[in-house]
């Protein structure tokens, strides 16, 4: 205990004489360094931030902030977090900036300084290129329409729905709205002005029939009464690239036209140089293979994980301890019995909402999948064990054997035999399980081309693309398996 | 002296009482065959012997262990009890030779090297010294019991429980196993027998319980049980079966 406390308090020491050392390092450099801001962002959210080809970010509010950087002087170091990651970054101090396609409003007002607008946004609707019966919002009447949630759009057409009488079907990304219209399930979509411009320009089939609608503008955001330097310098840069038409090219590179910006014609050639379809699947290969990776990995770990707690839960459930049975069954029940959408969910989001703490999308990913693939090995590991004759266990107590040693040398060695299609079985659910895991964010193979698919609007030939990139490689795994499983049985 | 010594002993499963109050003892060398009606709980008497069955009430005092006493190491009493069980049990992932070292090196009392050495030469006893390298799979019936008896006199027991040795045997495989149990009686080693075998329980067994119902309704020598036998069951159960 002594030491322990020695140690500590030295520990404390050390803490403080850094903490002291590095208050003094920074304000020596900040007289003659240019000064670093980190600014955190969206991860995509086309075309203000999104990843290229190379995974590099771009967009309108990665440019803006670069041009203005470099026009008033200052470093920046891009975070991409997520907007709600980034905003929550942004009131703890750990970004000193947000650029994401924020709208300014009063609410925000009270805990953030906006900059000068720099992009007017607003709701405007968009209907199939070939469609030629609507032409006004009069002719949206006893037909569906499309929305994002959470967007200008949604709020806008909920509005007018009643005046205009159309009802209205409710989507969670941008793509599957313009399918949902060139599919023919909704007439109409509404979406805030940029998001529609850019999928038009890259040529998603969309037009626009109506003028943008009168909506909100976009802002820099700093946290109230802090870093005011950071934000008059965006405004002054703001202006100053306005003025000179730095401005206007970098809207204009990513919505065709510079007056798009106010909501003029939007060029749906601009994205101009029509990649073929192949050479646009050949481009995110690297994307979608880093996805794969990344899916291979999160399951491999994750049953890994799910393996030791089947093992634990697993020799708990043949136990002849009342309470351990019960423990384990309450944890197969748990995770077994509930989807784990939900349970990605629950981990990602509620559960350290409610206890304040922040969790990694790929930590909550493993816990996850862990934890739902955990509950199916118990019960193909319960079941493997109970499936060996009751004599085997007996013979080898019978010699003085411990149970524990019986169990590992006499009765698992018998039991993963009969084990061994039933993990195959598990590693392919779990494999195309990580898939779902996209709704938290987690980069895997589904991910990987959703992203392109928001910035290219290829829905077909990305999902048929990645299809047949799950089917491969589980086919291939099943071989190997099976080859595997063959020499398991023979041995 | 006492080898097992059996007092009061009951066992129920639920609210089926299986053995109603036994009492015996069993003697250093003796053979004693226990016979009688399926149903009638030797084979669970048995297993009550080595703790395969916990014992409801009652005392079982083997070798000076007490085993209804919660503390005794059941473990190391078991290396003294060897069993032979009716549907062999032999390990199916281990080589013969495997099957019958495992024990005795896994808990320590040889090494592999002497291990192998003694199971080579128990094989020889049995008659299977050429089955050394072979697995369970693909051995007959009256091998199998022949590698599990040496499997269990591999941990030099003082007692062999035999548990119905012979009944999952086709009939011409009954006397290889018979054979090497007699041969192990004739070397003096204290053995109890639930057997159906009629013929080996008068040749070789030194007494004969016969159960029913539960209790030990008769014992003796094999000429008294087999010649000359008092009880009402008995008398109807040996003709049944002679």
């Amino acid at each position: 205990m002594r030491i322990q406390k020695k140690i500590t308090g030295f520990m404390v020491l050390l803490l403080f004489f850094f903490s002291f050392v590095g208050s003094l390092v920074p304000s020596a450099h900040a007289s003659d360094a240019k000064k670093t801001y980190v600014i955190g962002t969206d991860t995509t959210f086309a075309p203000f931030e999104f990843q290229d080809v190379n995974g590099d970010f771009v967009g309108i509010d990665m440019d803006l902030i670069k041009a203005i950087a470099a026009d008033q002087g200052f470093e920046i170091k891009i975070q991409s977090l997520g907007f709600n990651a980034a905003v929550q970054a942004l009131q703890s101090g750990n970004v000193d900036g947000v650029i994401a396609g924020m709208s300014i409003t009063d609410e925000r007002k009270k805990v953030f300084d906006f900059s000068d607008p720099y992009f007017e946004a607003g709701p405007m609707m968009g209907v199939a290129a070939q469609n030629t019966t609507i032409k006004s919002y009069e002719d949206l009447r006893g037909q569906r329409v499309a929305v994002k949630a959470g967007t200008e759009g949604a709020t806008f057409a909920e509005s007018i729905r009643t005046k205009y009488g159309f009802s209205i079907v409710t989507f969670d990304d941008s793509s599957q709205l313009v399918d949902e219209v060139k599919a023919g399930g909704s007439v109409a979509l509404f979406e805030d002005y940029p998001v529609l411009a850019y999928g038009i320009t890259q040529g998603n089939g969309i037009k626009t029939v109506t003028p943008k609608e009168k909506g909100g503008s976009y802002g820099f955001a700093v946290n109230k009464g802090q870093n005011p330097e950071l934000l008059k310098m965006f405004n002054d840069g703001l202006a100053k690239l306005k003025s000179n038409g730095q401005y206007d090219e970098i809207v204009a590179k990513y919505l065709g036209s510079a007056d798009a910006a106010s909501g003029g014609n939007i060029d749906s050639e601009a994205g101009a140089a029509k990649d073929s379809r192949l050479a646009l699947i050949w481009q995110s290969m690297p994307a979608f293979l880093k996805g794969l990776g990344n899916t291979l990995w999160y399951t491999v770990v994750s049953l890994f994980f799910a393996f030791i707690l089947g093992l634990i839960f697993g020799s708990m459930k043949v136990s002849h301890n009342k309470v351990l049975r019960a423990i384990a069954t309450v944890f197969v029940d748990l995770f077994r019995g509930i989807p784990l959408l939900i349970l990605a969910f629950f981990i990602y989001f509620a559960i350290p909402q409610a206890l304040g703490f922040k969790i990694d999308p790929w930590l909550a990913s493993i816990l996850t999948l862990s934890l739902n693939a955990g509950a199916y090995v118990t019960e193909i590991i319960r079941g493997g064990i109970q499936s060996i004759d009751k004599g085997q266990m007996e013979a080898a107590r019978s010699l003085g054997v411990p149970y524990g040693t019986a169990m590992r040398k006499i009765i698992l060695p018998q039991a993963i035999k009969v084990m061994v299609p039933s993990f195959i079985n598990q590693m392919v659910i779990t494999l195309k399980d990580t898939s779902i895991l996209s709704i938290i964010g987690l980069v895997e193979l589904a991910q990987s081309g959703k992203l392109v698919i928001a910035r290219t609007y290829q829905t077909f030939d990305v999902y048929l693309t990645i299809a047949i990139m799950y089917l491969i490689v589980i086919t291939i795994l099943t071989k190997i398996a099976d080859r595997l499983e063959r020499r398991v049985s023979r041995g | 002296m006492d080898k097992v010594k059996v007092s009061g002993l009951k066992k129920s499963y639920g609210s089926n009482e299986v053995l109603k109050g036994i009492d015996m003892e069993v003697q250093e060398g003796e053979v004693v065959c226990v016979i009688g009606p399926s149903g009638s709980g030797k084979s669970t008497f048995l297993r009550c012997l080595n703790l395969l069955e916990e014992i409801s009430a009652g005392k079982v005092i083997v070798d000076d262990h007490d085993l209804s006493d919660k503390n005794a190491d059941i473990n190391k009493i078991r290396e003294n009890i060897g069993m032979v069980f009716q549907h062999f049990n032999l390990f199916p992932h281990m080589s013969v030779l495997k099957n019958i070292t495992f024990a005795p090196v896994e808990l320590k009392k040889q090494t592999p090297a002497e291990a192998e050495k003694q199971a080579i030469a128990l094989l020889e006893r049995v008659g299977l010294a050429d089955k050394a390298n072979a697995y369970p799979a693909s051995l007959s019936g009256g091998q199998k019991q022949r590698v599990a008896i040496a499997r269990a006199l591999a941990m030099n027991p003082d007692i062999m429980l035999f548990d119905e040795p012979t009944s999952a045997l086709d009939p011409e495989m009954v006397g290889e196993v018979l054979g090497v149990m007699q041969d192990l009686a004739r070397e003096g080693m204290t053995m109890i027998i639930v057997t159906h075998e009629m013929g080996f329980a008068r040749e070789v067994g030194s007494r004969v319980i016969f159960m029913d119902g539960g209790y030990i309704v008769e014992e003796g020598t094999p000429e008294e049980v087999f010649g000359n036998p008092k009880n009402e069951r008995t008398i109807s159960f040996l003709e049944k079966v002679l």
